[in-house]
């Protein structure tokens, strides 16, 4: 204790312990890489034309019935738009939009990506690809966490606090009425109810040929179309045509989930992994050396 | 007050002198009875690996716990500003940092590792270490409580970018928090030269030998402090 040099002795046994240690709480929260999924032809998937779409918003009732989805009080100043966008009650929407042509329609709900955000970033599974190509939301699994609707290229999910105390909150948005699907009722009531055929739904394939065809009439009358989806985030099962850049539409060129989402698990996370186990590192090693180095009978 | 404790061979005598108020021990374990839940519920929310805890009627109480602690965790400091203010601003001048803290944590590895007291200059009623952490849990205390209540009224109605944003800081304040946290608890619990610490917060007081050695500058006044200070370093390079 008086002074005199002591050196720092650990053997190799406790340094290699200790250091896997490290190690194994460092990584114990790390993620695997997931694949790059893509859409295939036989996928259902919906189609909306925007040149046919009249802005009827029977897409929006069918929706709002078949979902039993409650109103949303409608603004009086925006009469047409309402509501306002997509909510946790509020799974599909006619917007208007200012492009190149001019004012029209454009029809909004969850784009069901074949590789999707969403899924990617759902703990707890309630989010998946069905086999059937849209992305299916089981909501008796959804714990409320919120990360779908923060890394959704488009913000579609959006949450549904139930209980303020508890934090009790579902995710909420289009299943591309996979009940329907499932059960063999029809195609999604969105498409099936709209009178002019502007949503419509079918094999991803036979949808892409027939969008493919009516970009090539509407260039022909003049009009800068083209279609959207056909390979965004590994393809698109809600095929849009467009009359000018994504961007006038509020879509994104290239779907990237925000920078700030992955910030948290690519940096945060593991830094806080790493912060961790090299605390406990260093605590258990000092533990273990201050117990020899320093002895209570010396210690005033 | 003297306590005597008569061994086979020897009488120990311990002599207390005060060093805690009851406030502030009474706010310091009701902060720790709040940190604790705060931190263990946090966390399981937190690490991917703890969210099948996280799932169904266990998450709820989970999210239960951790908002009603936060409660109390947020009003404990404001409580103690209403009861003793000038108290509380007292203790968070004592807690900001100054240049005499670098010489503690030049000392530090030699002192707490090796135990070679001549390393450490005198300290006064905290140590740095311990300024540090009174630090830390100030600011920490402020962002938690700053991204926590808007994470807690504002879920589900907040642009779903800010609300990453806080939980990002939330976090952070949360990874920073907890390291000290565990420093400081194997210091105070399990570290041999600090044995007193732990009875001072319980009791209000310290032993006086320990107050002499570990809070000089308290003890004795700086002057006196470093005087005595260079004197034992004197000794011991003539060792
Ligand atoms: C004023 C005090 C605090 C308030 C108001 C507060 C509030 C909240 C709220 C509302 C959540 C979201 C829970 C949910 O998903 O519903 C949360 C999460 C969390 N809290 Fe706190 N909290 C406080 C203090 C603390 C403290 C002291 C710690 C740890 C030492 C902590 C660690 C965490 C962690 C790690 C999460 C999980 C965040 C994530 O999802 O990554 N909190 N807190």
């Amino acid at each position: 204790m008086n002074g005199k040099k002591s050196e720092i002795k650990m053997s190799r046994r406790e340094f290699l312990g200790l250091s896997a240690l490290g190690l194994g709480i460092s990584l114990a929260g790390a993620r695997p890489a997931t694949a790059v999924r893509a859409a295939s032809p036989d996928e259902v998937a919906i189609l909306y034309d925007p040149v046919k779409c009249v802005g009827c918003k029977a897409c929006q009732m069918a929706c709002k019935r078949w979902n039993r989805l409650p109103n949303e009080s409608t603004d009086p100043l925006r009469i047409y738009e309402s509501p306002w966008g997509l909510s946790a009650i509020t799974w599909n929407i006619i917007k208007l939009r200012r492009t190149e042509v001019g004012w029209h329609f454009f029809n909004y709900q969850c784009m069901h990506c074949a590789d999707a955000a969403c899924v990617e970033v759902c703990p707890t599974g309630a989010l998946s690809h069905d086999p059937l190509g849209f992305v299916s939301l089981d909501r008796d699994k959804c714990n409320g966490c919120g990360y779908c609707t923060q890394f959704c290229p488009y913000g579609v999910p959006h949450l549904q606090v139930a209980n303020l105390l508890t934090g009790e909150a579902k995710s909420a948005k289009c299943t591309l009425c996979q009940d329907r699907l499932w059960a063999g009722i029809g195609g999604p009531s969105c498409a099936e109810v709209c009178p002019v055929g502007a949503l419509t739904w079918g094999k991803r394939g036979e949808l892409l040929e027939k969008a493919r065809a009516r970009v090539t009439e509407l260039q022909s009358r003049g009009m800068n179309a083209r279609i959207y989806g056909e390979n965004e985030a590994g393809g698109l099962h809600r095929l849009s045509i467009l009359l000018d850049e994504p961007e006038q539409y509020g879509l994104p060129s290239v779907p990237k989930t925000p920078a700030f989402a992955r910030a948290w698990q690519r940096v945060i996370q593991p830094l806080g992994n790493v912060a961790f186990g090299a605390a406990l590192v260093g605590i258990l090693g000092a533990f273990l050396f201050v117990r020899r180095k320093i002895r209570m009978e010396e210690v005033r | 007050m003297t306590v005597q404790l008569k061994g086979r061979a020897e009488a120990i005598t311990i002599q207390w002198i005060p060093k805690y108020t009851f406030m502030e021990r009474l706010g310091h374990w009701l902060h720790t009875a709040t940190f604790v839940p705060l931190a263990v519920t946090g966390m399981i929310l937190y690490f991917p690996f703890l969210q099948p805890l996280a799932q169904g009627e266990a998450g709820l109480l989970i999210r239960l716990v951790h908002r009603i602690a936060a409660v109390i965790f947020g009003l404990l400091p404001i409580l103690y500003f209403i009861i003793q203010p000038r108290r509380l601003l007292l203790n968070i001048r004592e807690f900001l940092p100054n240049k005499d803290d670098l010489g503690w944590l030049k000392g530090a590895p030699a002192y707490y590792l090796l135990g070679r007291h001549e390393a450490m200059p005198p300290q006064g009623r905290f140590n740095a270490g311990e300024k540090m952490n009174g630090l830390v849990m100030i600011i920490a205390w402020f962002v938690f409580g700053l991204t926590g209540l808007p994470m807690w009224f504002g879920k589900g109605v907040i642009p779903p970018e800010l609300y990453r944003w806080l939980v990002v800081f939330h976090d952070l304040a949360m990874i920073v928090s907890v390291c000290m946290f565990l420093v400081h608890l194997y210091l105070a619990v399990a570290h041999p030269l600090m044995w007193a610490g732990l009875v001072s917060m319980r009791f209000g007081v310290t032993s006086a030998d320990y107050a002499a050695e570990h809070h000089a500058k308290w003890y004795y006044g700086p002057k006196r402090a470093m005087e005595i200070w260079e004197a034992k370093k004197r000794e011991a390079a003539q060792h």
